[in-house]
């Protein structure tokens, strides 16, 4: 099982690369006050076939050859009924897909949010050429990182440098805390 | 607090270093991030590494992944590929055991036996 949200849109973003997607958006959009909590991971990768589109969450089903089970999405379709939410997958072959899970905010059975800062570095370890932007939004407020900003300040230095990752790992860890309003913002949302 | 400006100064630095580096090829270290390896802690190995690596202040490291690689009941996986050495796969890997093996394996050389499973 995966354990938190960011777990799964790691999962999800993994299927991105690989359908080859060069460009990956990650939206995650929390909103207490409407108690939604919804992100989506949209890509520009070699789409899903209308055959594939049917078995995407039948855990008895894969793509990959030698391989007798596929279990992100079937994963994911279940922590998304234990709330009673929502899983959406639209794609277009040769177009891309786009993946959007919407969650009650306010529910037992959801599984935290997570270390959004570490999913999206790890996404990015050996995909330095990856187009990543990063959206979080928060009571209406926003954040957003762009890859393609990043990669023209480090002129050449490889995006996915250990050095330039921790970096990023942090600056965004810094950024997120000052969009949730600083502390220690799970806790006390889940206290609201 | 990190302002993107700060970049500019880790570039310099790295840009150095890449310098003294040139046309020698890296050891790659590759942690599998199919579904499996992410529910079992991949993605806490392949962080932890980076941290080590740096930490360390390890050159000529380069941190990577891949899918799924049919071993779901070793997960986590970190291959270890040296230019002109057979390829080494540690299975069941935490980040204490990650930061061992960039230690032991990177940079004292030293394989742990009792971790590989191939």
């Amino acid at each position: 099982m995966l354990e938190e949200l960011a777990h799964h849109i790691l999962d999800v973003a993994r299927n991105s690369l690989e359908a080859g997607a060069t460009r990956v958006e990650i939206v995650v959009e929390e909103d207490p006050a409407g108690d939604l909590l919804r992100f989506s991971v949209v890509d520009n990768g070699s789409g899903i076939p209308p055959y594939v589109q049917r078995h995407l969450t039948n855990p008895f089903f894969t793509t990959k050859s030698g391989k007798k089970v596929g279990l992100g999405l079937p994963f994911l379709q279940a922590a998304v009924e234990r709330c009673g939410g929502n899983l959406e997958i639209k794609s277009e072959v040769g177009r891309g897909t786009k993946v959007t899970a919407t969650f009650p905010y306010y529910c037992w059975d959801r599984p935290p949010l997570g270390d959004m800062p570490r999913t999206i570095v790890s996404l990015l370890a050996g995909n330095g050429h990856l187009n990543l932007c990063y959206r979080h939004i928060f009571q209406g407020q926003s954040f957003k990182m762009d890859t393609a900003e990043i990669r023209s300040r480090l002129k050449g230095i490889p995006l996915d440098a250990p050095e330039v990752l921790l970096w990023l790992r942090q600056y965004l860890e810094e950024n997120l805390d000052i969009l949730f309003g600083g502390g220690d913002h799970e806790v006390a949302r889940r206290a609201g | 607090m990190k302002s993107l400006a700060e970049l500019d100064k880790l570039r310099e630095k790295l840009q150095d270093e890449m310098r003294l580096r040139e046309g020698r090829e890296d050891v790659k270290v590759v942690v599998t991030m199919g579904t499996c390896g992410i529910a079992s802690g991949a993605r806490e190995v392949l962080t932890a590494i980076l941290e080590e690596v740096s930490k360390r202040g390890l050159k000529g490291v380069t941190v990577t992944q891949t899918g799924c690689a049919g071993l779901c009941h070793c997960e986590p996986l970190v291959e270890i590929e040296r230019p002109g050495r057979d390829k080494v796969i540690y299975g069941h890997v935490d980040e204490k055991k990650a930061r061992e093996i960039v230690v032991s394996h990177l940079v004292n050389g030293q394989i742990i036996k009792e971790w590989i499973i191939k």
